[in-house]
């Protein structure tokens, strides 16, 4: 199971946070800069991969990657493949790249909500529900699509059949 | 759409983040979250506020708590929102709320009929934005309030939507498998759901089903089989490939669910062989998740019922994995060596030089997985260069958790494998050193166990020299400062038992010595409690032995300054020792007999030798003793505590009067010894046995010999061998059980010592400065011994030091072509843009103005070079996607076939290289473009980059 989605920069700062067991805020806080530390001490040209069962317990991994500024951080245990997770973060960031046409740190800084949104079509309670990254971002335009709608029409969005 | 336009945020939104961004300490940036805090306590609970107004506090909010601040204050807006009609605003509540708040909070109950409502929406979206906060928010107590609707959404029409609900289901099974154990056929059911992701979804919770009970799931291996093999075979959509593979999050989930299922059953792996020989086949290697199949497969053959053919595949897959220069798929190979050696232990052998290299690397990561496939191939031939290796690597290691892990598979190793007592001591020595503190405290009870009780009882003169060099190299070892304090224990006990035994150091020498611990460590009572017993040993059987005591000055201020110490048990023990320093020889003989720490006491629990005492004050007229059961009125208080009892199990809350505390009278124990145990500060038998002694023979003095005393060591785990317990039977019995463990353990060593011979040659070549010929001596005394016949075996330790060299020398040669064939590699250009190296480029860009870039580029935009910023589907600007596909296997950075570093690393777009040929064509319009209206609009809104964040604007993948 996945147990975590960090987004961070490289000074540290979270720039989106979601755990797939509830963290208190204090926890969250600690473990973003404890990953934030470890991240730091990390060479280039490493694997991708750091044990993170200090942190999390046994057998917990993360897998990291640098795009620009930001580090994005997926956290797991053993019932996921290290390398598959480093795939599905690829479509994930592709995903973004999509949704937000060449995305950059901003994008995810003033959007995080909608950030949230297309994570949440790629993982669900901590596993993985959707791969292809079309796929996502074609739900995703489907929800904003209707936002907007609802938008114009409040109060009510009645006979909007998707089916 | 708001990410298309200026972000879609108020200018307020954009304040805050510019000057947070534009922070210079943490203190002020507190100021202005706390500041936001206020606006937003107000505005929230202000009844005016419009409610798209609304929604932008509520991410705000989520923002302040984001940087780790309270913002409790808004959950119950946060609930508020989720009742909304409005789609945006009750998605924007139900993020919120699932960030918020945990499953158990107070306000759940507020959200739960919204939920079941919009279960029920024939807006598939508003069921899946609920899907998503079921996931998240329903706790046990309100499973059973949203299940009928979630069951029933697994029929739903809309794939997503029965996906959704299908992975709800399984959280509900995670959070209480009870709730849902009826219903738990419906992921059977859903395995055949026409839509393939529906399907795959199902394979999560079977995947934890199956981990917990496999058997009951043996009829679906040929279901998986089967899917697996559809899968492969391309007969899903399209849309289910990633990079060229066909669905393979499902192949990989499908993997794992097969090697559960046919681990150890023959018959099922029997099915299994055919589609995993097929898919390894046809792996495509050049590709990350081409790679992560395969090394699937491999964990999957490794679980199976061994089958030759596979497991050759496998091998072969391992040695693509480990001769990689990505430190990614040698990770991986690594993991995977660890899994196959179990079943096929000679394929280590040739990777040795592979696996060597990996311990000497760079990368943590690597580094410790290389250590945990050495933890799992170690036997007796190579335990001595492991665990010296384990050691060298937990000293150079700041991380604690991991020092204890490693320490403890140390201590864990050499008590398994130790060719010889003296080197387990060292070991242990260099262990203790330097994370003693960190192990567990049975460890050094063990490790006096051993010295105490030696090989066995017929090799007296092996004993007396391993106590000898411990004793030896403990007196070295003392001096140093900032020994941890289990190891100080160690050392003083070891001392005090066995300093003057034989007759090397004399008694003012090692009382010295332990005066010296004592006063460096003032504030470590257990140290000082062990230095001043060990004392009271050397001067009694100084004593015994008829000499003269001589008490050193500064010891006897120790002993003066222990007597009037706060600790009780450091009094005592000062007291005891002055007690013992005044008795004659013979008295000091049975209190403190010598080298006795290994004999058993017997402890006269009904205290019969103080019946004559009774006997006689009792006819002087002393009330007899009568026993607590029969006192009157005790009984009553118990039958009512018992009723008691009873009722408290019954009721919740007790209204009665609590009873009358009970006076504790313990009739069966002495009382000496009741307070001497609790004194003790680790309940540990060996430790017992050292303050026991003088405890309780302190009174039983004045009635010399009426009794004898004995440490009871029922249950205690025995040190060497097996993990056998000692019975609680009489001692003669168990003296015996003793003799055959020992017999065991001589056997054992005999064995080793051949191995010992083997060793130390080695030590002497590893002299040699050459650093190949080196790591081939490591290589071959970690693998040498593998093709034997496994080391443990006393027999095949003797074969280990001659046949090595030829096959070190084989991969020496193989070792030699491999960097000629990685710089033939590095010489050509990529073959595929698939295998892109990594986005180097862009985190090592200079971190000067943006702007600054920004205009090269416009100047650039004029310039007729072929990257013209604003070429639209210009092969290259626009195939940045090749940066995606970076999952480095083995070829260059990008800079190294870039024609024009300076247009890359000056507009921030590293990864676009003129070279590449796009393989996968996106029209997606000019990104330089893009970027530059992307930075006019946000300058026109008023945020500029700070010094302190110059590459905020830099495109993400760029």
């Amino acid at each position: 199971m996945i147990r975590g989605v960090i987004i961070m920069n490289d000074q540290g700062k979270p720039r989106l946070i979601r755990f797939y067991e509830f963290q208190p805020v204090e926890k969250q806080q600690e473990l973003v800069r404890s990953i934030y530390k470890i991240l730091c001490s990390r060479a280039e040209n490493v694997s991708n991969f750091v044990k993170v069962d200090s942190l999390f317990g046994p057998d917990v991994r993360l897998v990291y990657k640098t795009f620009a500024t930001l580090y994005f951080v997926f956290i797991f245990d053993n019932s996921e493949n290290e390398l598959a997770m480093l795939d599905l973060m690829q479509v994930f960031v592709e995903t973004l790249d999509k949704c937000f046409s060449n995305v950059c740190e901003l994008d995810i800084v003033f959007n995080f909500n909608k950030v949230h949104t297309i994570l949440d079509e790629v993982i669900l309670g901590g596993q993985v529900l959707e791969t292809s990254s079309s796929e996502v971002v074609m739900a995703v335009e489907d929800i904003s699509k209707l936002e907007k709608n609802s938008n114009s029409i409040i109060p009510s969005i009645p006979g909007w059949q998707g089916r | 759409m708001g990410s298309q336009g200026g972000f879609g945020q108020s200018k307020e939104f954009l304040d805050l983040i510019k000057s947070i961004g534009e922070c210079r300490s943490k203190a002020e940036e507190d100021r202005i979250v706390l500041r936001e805090i206020e606006t937003l306590k107000t505005r929230l609970s202000s009844p005016n506020t419009p409610k798209f107004k609304l929604k932008e506090y509520l991410i705000r909010l989520l923002y302040v708590e984001m940087l780790g601040h309270d913002a409790s204050f808004g959950y119950i807006h946060a609930v508020k929102m989720t009742h909304d009609e409005n789609l945006l605003l009750k998605r924007t509540g139900y993020l919120a709320v699932t960030l918020f708040l945990n499953e158990d909070h107070d306000l759940i109950i507020l959200i739960v009929n919204t939920i079941q409502k919009d279960l029920k929406s024939d807006n598939y979206l508003v069921v899946s934005a609920a899907l998503n906060a079921v996931c998240r928010l329903i706790n046990e107590e309100t499973i059973p309030a949203v299940l009928p609707q979630v069951v029933e959404l697994l029929g739903h029409q809309k794939e997503a939507v029965r996906k959704k609900a299908v992975m709800a289901l399984h959280r509900f099974y995670q959070r209480a498998p009870g709730s849902v154990s009826h219903l738990i056929s419906n992921f059977r059911k859903r395995l055949c759901d026409n839509d393939p992701g529906v399907m795959g979804a199902a394979l999560c919770p079977l995947f934890d089903l199956i981990t917990i009970d496999a058997d009951a799931y043996k009829d679906l291996v040929i279901s998986f089989v089967n899917i697996l093999k559809q899968v492969a075979e391309r007969r899903l959509p399209k849309s289910y490939d990633y990079h060229q593979m066909p669905a393979p999050f499902i192949q990989i989930k499908l993997l794992k669910i097969l090697a559960l299922l046919g681990s150890g059953d023959k018959k099922a792996s029997e099915q299994m062989y055919t589609i995993l020989g097929d898919i390894m086949r046809k792996c495509d290697s050049t590709s990350n998740i081409g790679n992560a199949i395969l090394y699937e497969c491999i964990c999957c053959v490794s679980s199976l019922h061994p089958n030759p053919k596979l497991l050759e595949a496998a091998a072969d897959a391992i040695s693509k994995f480990l001769k990689s220069d990505s430190h990614n798929l040698r990770y991986l190979g690594i993991d995977a060596l660890s899994r196959l050696i179990k079943i096929s232990p000679e394929i280590a052998e040739q990777h040795q030089l592979a696996v060597i290299d990996c311990l000497e690397d760079p990368d943590d990561t690597l580094k410790r997985k290389t250590f945990e496939l050495l933890y799992k191939m170690t036997k007796s031939s190579n335990v001595e260069v492991i665990v010296d290796r384990m050691i060298q690597y937990m000293i150079s290691i700041s991380d604690n958790h991991y020092k204890t892990e490693i320490a403890s598979r140390c201590v864990e190793l050499a008590e398994q494998f130790a060719p010889s007592n003296q080197w387990f001591i060292q070991a242990m020595n260099k262990v203790f050193e330097h994370a003693g503190d960190l192990v567990n405290a049975k460890v050094a009870h063990n490790l006096m166990r051993l010295i105490a009780e030696g090989f066995g009882e017929d090799d007296d003169a092996a004993d007396t020299q391993l106590r000898s060099s411990a004793v030896e190299s403990y007196l070295q070892i003392m001096g140093e400062p900032k020994l941890p304090s289990a190891f100080l224990q160690v050392i003083c006990w070891v001392l005090g038992e066995y300093g003057t035994a034989d007759g090397k150091y004399s008694a003012s020498y090692i009382t010295g010595k332990l005066c010296d611990v004592a006063e460096a460590h003032l504030a470590d009572d257990t140290v000082k409690a062990y230095a001043i017993t060990a004392l009271m040993k050397i001067y009694s059987f100084e004593i015994a032995a008829g000499r003269a005591v001589d008490v050193l000055p500064e010891c006897q201020s120790l002993i003066e300054e222990m007597l009037a110490s706060h600790s009780t048990d450091l009094q005592q023990r000062a007291y005891e020792l002055q007690a013992i320093l005044n008795l004659d020889s013979h008295a000091v003989k049975k209190i403190m007999p010598m080298d006795s720490t290994c004999d058993d006491i017997e402890i006269d629990k009904s205290l019969s030798f103080l019946n004559g005492y009774v006997q006689q004050a009792v006819e002087n007229g002393a009330q007899p003793y009568i026993p607590e059961s029969e006192r009157s009125g005790m009984s009553n208080i118990s039958n009512f505590k018992s009723q008691e009892d009873h009722e408290s199990s019954t009721h919740a809350l007790r209204f009665e009067a609590y009873e009358l505390p009970k006076p504790v009278l313990s009739q069966n124990v002495p009382p000496i010894l009741a307070s001497s145990t609790e004194l003790v500060p680790v309940p540990e038998p060996s430790y017992v046995a050292d303050i026991l002694q003088p405890a309780i023979s302190a009174p039983s003095a004045s009635d010399a010999g009426s009794s004898e005393l004995r440490l009871r060591l029922d249950g205690v785990q025995r040190k060497w061998g097996k993990p056998t317990y000692s019975s609680p039977t009489p001692s003669t019995s168990s003296n015996d059980t003793v003799k055959i463990q020992n017999e065991a353990t001589q056997r054992d060593s005999v064995g080793m010592s051949n191995s010992k011979t083997r060793d130390v040659s080695y030590d002497s070549r590893k002299q040699q400065v050459e650093i190949s010929p080196e790591k081939q001596k490591l290589a071959a005394s970690l693998f040498g011994g593998v093709s034997k016949s496994d080391g443990r075996q006393p027999s095949s330790s003797q074969k280990i030091s001659k046949p090595q060299n030829p096959t070190s020398d084989k991969s020496r040669a193989a070792k030699a072509a491999a960097p000629d064939t990685a710089s033939v590699k590095t010489s050509q250009p990529p073959p595929d843009l698939l295998d892109l190296s990594e986005p180097s480029v862009s985190s090592s860009a200079p971190s000067v103005d943006p702007f600054k870039q920004f205009e090269g580029l416009l100047d650039l935009k004029q310039d007729p070079t072929p990257v013209s910023a604003g070429g639209v589907g210009s092969t290259e600007a626009s195939d940045f996607m090749s940066l995606f596909t970076d999952m480095s296997l083995n070829v260059p950075t990008d800079g190294v076939l870039d024609p024009m570093p300076n247009v890359i690393n000056g507009n921030g777009l590293g990864g676009i290289t003129a070279a590449d040929h796009s393989v996968q064509q996106l029209n997606k319009g000019p990104n330089l473009k893009q970027a530059l209206e992307k930075d006019a609009r946000v300058r026109q809104m008023g945020v500029t980059p700070s010094g302190q964040n110059p590459s905020l604007f830099k495109d993400l993948l760029g």
